[in-house]
Order: structure tokens, then C-alpha cells, then sequence
């Protein structure tokens, strides 16, 4: 019963950082089309940054995780304008594979700029523990969990009420209705690009300080692909709501069979799950409803 | 005032849709742009609006000029600022956004949220249909009420000059008169200058003060609402009254005198 508990509260924590990551997939596929495949590499570079910023040149957490948030905007910025608004109006394939080239690129910066291949960072979440019943949870469990229900409600409220917010929303919709109502469609898109990277970096840096930092981390921007697929690719409410369910999955379905199977196994199951998904349901769970009057 | 010298348009470099098209809209009228399908009136517009670029298409030769400046090489955004805000064909509100999200998006250049609120209200007031829906999914209204809405979004941008482009596709009507109606209020009230792409010749042309005829990428006839109602190729071909004012038995005509061309 014990392990049960603590699978769960882990499953949770975890699957909402993955629906973190997921969610910055979302905004650059609602709003342009393009589907990001550097996703984990994003996770992995933005980890690596925040430990050379804390460890590397030993900045005090606050300054060094401000600067984390300001690279992956910029990183997200640099991105959309030198890799992918010069391939506009290209065919959509073009651009997904350069986002490909993109992952390679950068998992090639970091091998060469931090060339171990694995570090811890320092605690920046204190490190005590918490009785939850009988299970025991570390406090960076829930403090990342906090953290990622906070950004979704704040993210929810942008885009139910900020200008920009709804007209990304209306990207998604019509984009030549955008640009009709003279809205510069490349700045949506730089600001979807920008979302992604700080929301990979922010996913990053919860889950290295829990799990430190190692190439793992792209297979965490894998995971959030299969929060994606079991959302719909489409759908904000999807990613938050698929990210506990592969958590959860992941974590008790791992805990339970790792013993009768083979270790590891635990990483397998989102993938399980990409595949059931396809096979049944290949939109996701709250993938594109097109409202259409008949 | 809005200026067309003599333009052309080429799509993809090869594929000419204008062929010298002059025409004026002078500030606070409304000028009607006629003709039946393919006659490059959408392109027309899109050539003003800048959306032209967004599908490959160009301004080859000749110049648009709003107040004397020239706008032909401005991006869509640029001329949206400089107060021509276009309403494009089909109904296109943001499916997913409610009524009162979709105003809102045409109000994205402006900052000044009292004159949002005020112009909110304007809206509502001109279209009060609106004002029920504010919190209904676009994509979920019905047919006029999006018509409405795609109006309403272009008059949330405080446009110099509107460009609706067939705000009749489709409609029953009785809808379309009160739309019409309603455009020729806004025009009267607040002075902003309308530039009206139509198929329905007849109630375009009874709201509107000037008039041009396109067909085959050119202009071939222009006149004041008045004239161009009167005038027997108009009242033949595009609203379809012989010279007795009654209507015409095509049985009787020879297929190749059917159609007058001017070209």
C-alpha cells in the first residue's frame, strides 16, 4: 500500500512536468503547424545551462535560474528567426525536419560545451521530507508539482485574457484572419517558440534537481510527445490532462512490473501508450473538434 | 483617400490577375467594387490590404496610395496600422473564440482599453444580435451572426477605410439588408470610408455612392450609384431586367449575344 502512494504521488509530479514540456509542443503546433522534435534536446540544453550558470560559475540560485528563463527565451527567440521564419511558406515537411536538424544541432553543442555526460545540480529545493500518510515524499516532488499547477493556471488565464494570448489562440483558428486584422503573424510565432523553450527549460531544471542531469532529459522530451499524442496534438487541456495519466502510468505500471519483468521497463510505457493511443484513437483524448455547422 | 494607378498584379511571377486597374475611394464614401467571379475584385482588395504577399502574389507595376502615401510594398500589419482593415471573404471568425474574443482580436494594434470598452459597445450597439452572443463560440453562430461578427472585428480596429469583401455570400435576404443597412449607418455615423467587393449588384449598389465594374482583371465601367443603375448594360447583365424593366425571357436570345463583353 505504501509503494502504491508513493508511486502515485510520483506518477503525478512527474506527469505534470511532462505536461509542462507537452504544453510548449502544443503552442508551436497550434499556432504555426509545426511539429517541434528538439523538444528533448530543448529539456536537455536548458538543464546543462542551469548547471553551468549554479555550478559552473557558481551564481546564486535566484540570479542563476532568472538567467535560465532569459537564455531559453532567447533560445526560443533565435530559433523561430534564423531557423524557421526563413523556411516560410515552405512546405510543412521542410520545417519539421529542420526542427530535426535543430535537436542534433544543439544535442551537438551541448556534448561539445559539456562534454561529461552526466552532473547533479545543487539543491535549490529544500531537501526535506514529508509524511503523506505512510508514504514518504520529498519536498522537491511537491514543489515541482506546485510549481507546474501554478504555470498552468497562469498560462490559462494569458490565454483566456491577455491580447496576445487571444491572438494566439486566433492564429491557431485562421491565420490570414489574423494577418487581415493586422496582427504580424512571425511575432505569434516567435512568441509560441519562445513559450516552448521556457516552459522545456523550466521542465528541465524540476527535473534535474530531482533526478540530476544526464541525456535521460531528452527522453523526457520524448515522454512529453506521448503526452501529446494522448492529449491531441491540439489541445492545452489535453497536455495537462494526459501528462498525470502517462506519469501515473509510468511510475505504478513501472513500479509493479520492474520486478517481474526487467528493469527499465518503466521507460517503455509511455510508448506502449503512444501505440495503444494510435491505434484507437489517433486524434488523443481532447484532439481537434472541428466545429463545423452543417 | 485611397488611390490605385493603373496596378498589376502577378501571383507567383507568371500569372497576371491585373491588368491596370485605376480606381479612387474618396474619405467617407462608399465605393462599390462589382463583377462576377474571377474578376479579380478580392485581388483587388488583398492588393490594398497587403495580404497579396502572404499568397505569393505581387504589385507589379502601377501604385497604391493611401493619402499620398504609398502602400504597395507595406506588409499587411503596416497598412492594418495605417487605419485599411480588411474583412476578408467567407465569414472567418476564430471558430474557437467567443463572440467577444473575436472583437477583441481586431482591436490587437490598440492600446488605449477606454476606447476598446467604448468601441465594444459600439459594436453591440450596431449589431445588438452581438451582444447576446458575446460569450458564444464563434464557430458555433449562425451564418449572419458571423457575417456580423467579421464586420464587427474590422470596426474594432477604428478603420479609415473598411474593405468588406461579399459580406452577401451566402445570406438570406432579409439578413442581407440589415447588414447593409447596418454599413451604411456605420458609414454615415462615423464617417469611415467603405470599399465594398459585391456579387449582389443590386444592394450594393443601393448604398453605395460610387461604383466600378470589373471584368477579366480590368476596369470596364464606372459611375455613380445612380448612373450605373440606370445604365442598360448593368441593369442587363448584372441584375438581370431587360430595357423594359421586366424580366427577360433568355430562351429568345441567341447564346452568343447573351453576354456583352467589353473586352
Amino acid at each position: 500500500m505504501d509503494e502504491l502512494l508513493q508511486y502515485i504521488i510520483t506518477g503525478l509530479t512527474v506527469g505534470m512536468v511532462y505536461a509542462l514540456i507537452a504544453l510548449g509542443f502544443v503552442f508551436v503546433w497550434k499556432s504555426s503547424g509545426v511539429a517541434n522534435l528538439a523538444l528533448g534536446q530543448l529539456v536537455l540544453i536548458s538543464s546543462w545551462f542551469t548547471y553551468g550558470m549554479l555550478v559552473q560559475v557558481g551564481l546564486p540560485a535566484w540570479i542563476g535560474l532568472l538567467l535560465v528563463i532569459i537564455f531559453a527565451m532567447a533560445l526560443g527567440w533565435i530559433t523561430e528567426r534564423f531557423v524557421l521564419r526563413p523556411l516560410i511558406a515552405q512546405p510543412i515537411l521542410s520545417l519539421i525536419t529542420i526542427t530535426l536538424g535543430l535537436a542534433y544541432l544543439i544535442e551537438g553543442l551541448v556534448n561539445f560545451i559539456w562534454p561529461k555526460s552526466v552532473a547533479a545540480l545543487p539543491h535549490i529545493f529544500p531537501q526535506q521530507t514529508i509524511h503523506i500518510g505512510t508514504a514518504v515524499v520529498s519536498m522537491e516532488y511537491l514543489l515541482a508539482a506546485l510549481i507546474s499547477l501554478v504555470l498552468f493556471i497562469l498560462l490559462s488565464l494569458y490565454f483566456r485574457y491577455n491580447r496576445m494570448g487571444i491572438a494566439m489562440r486566433a492564429t491557431a483558428d485562421d491565420q490570414l484572419a489574423v494577418q487581415a486584422c493586422g496582427i504580424p503573424v512571425t511575432k505569434i510565432f516567435s512568441r509560441s517558440w519562445m513559450f516552448a523553450c521556457v516552459l522545456a527549460a523550466i521542465g528541465g531544471v524540476l527535473m534535474s534537481s530531482i533526478g540530476g542531469i544526464t541525456y535521460g532529459l531528452v527522453h523526457t522530451g520524448l515522454k512529453a510527445f506521448s503526452v501529446v499524442i494522448l492529449g491531441g496534438l491540439d489541445s492545452f487541456l489535453g497536455a495537462i490532462i494526459a501528462g498525470p495519466i502517462i506519469g501515473l502510468a509510468e511510475n505504478v505500471g513501472g513500479g509493479y512490473l520492474t520486478p517481474l519483468t526487467w528493469p527499465g521497463v518503466k521507460d517503455v510505457i509511455p510508448f506502449i501508450i503512444i501505440i495503444i493511443v494510435m491505434f484507437l484513437k489517433p486524434y488523443g483524448l481532447f484532439g481537434e473538434e472541428r466545429i463545423e455547422r452543417i | 483617400m485611397l488611390k490605385l494607378n493603373s496596378i498589376e498584379v502577378t501571383y507567383l511571377n507568371v500569372i497576371r490577375v491585373l491588368h491596370g486597374v485605376s480606381m479612387a475611394v474618396e474619405d467617407g464614401t462608399i465605393v462599390a467594387l462589382l463583377g462576377a467571379n474571377g474578376a479579380g475584385k478580392s485581388t483587388t482588395l488583398k492588393a490594398i490590404s497587403g495580404l497579396l504577399h502572404v499568397e505569393e502574389g505581387e504589385v507589379t507595376d502601377g501604385s497604391i496610395e493611401w493619402n499620398g502615401q504609398r502602400i504597395d510594398k507595406n506588409n499587411a500589419e503596416e497598412i492594418g496600422k495605417l487605419g485599411l482593415v480588411q474583412a476578408l471573404e467567407g465569414r472567418r471568425v476564430f471558430g474557437h473564440l467567443t463572440t467577444e474574443e473575436n472583437l477583441m482580436v481586431g482591436a490587437f494594434n490598440r492600446s488605449d482599453r477606454n476606447a476598446i470598452k467604448q468601441d465594444l459597445d459600439m459594436v453591440y450597439n450596431y449589431f445588438p444580435r452581438l451582444k447576446d452572443l458575446r460569450t458564444n463560440i464563434g464557430g458555433y453562430l449562425s451564418g449572419g451572426e458571423q457575417q456580423m461578427l467579421v464586420i464587427g472585428r474590422a470596426m474594432m480596429a477604428t478603420p479609415k477605410l473598411m474593405m468588406l469583401d461579399e459580406p452577401s455570400l451566402g445570406l438570406a435576404p432579409l439578413l442581407v439588408e440589415e447588414i447593409y443597412d447596418i454599413i451604411k449607418r456605420f458609414n454615415t455615423e462615423q464617417k469611415t470610408s467603405v470599399l465594398l467587393v459585391e456579387q449582389n449588384v443590386r444592394i450594393a449598389l443601393s448604398i453605395a455612392h460610387y461604383g466600378y465594374v470589373m471584368e477579366n482583371g480590368r476596369i470596364v465601367l464606372d459611375g455613380t450609384a445612380d448612373f450605373l443603375k440606370n445604365n442598360e448594360d448593368i441593369k442587363e447583365f448584372y441584375i438581370g431586367l431587360s430595357a423594359m424593366g421586366t424580366k427577360k425571357s433568355y430562351r429568345e436570345v441567341k447564346h452568343y449575344k447573351r453576354r456583352k463583353r467589353w473586352l
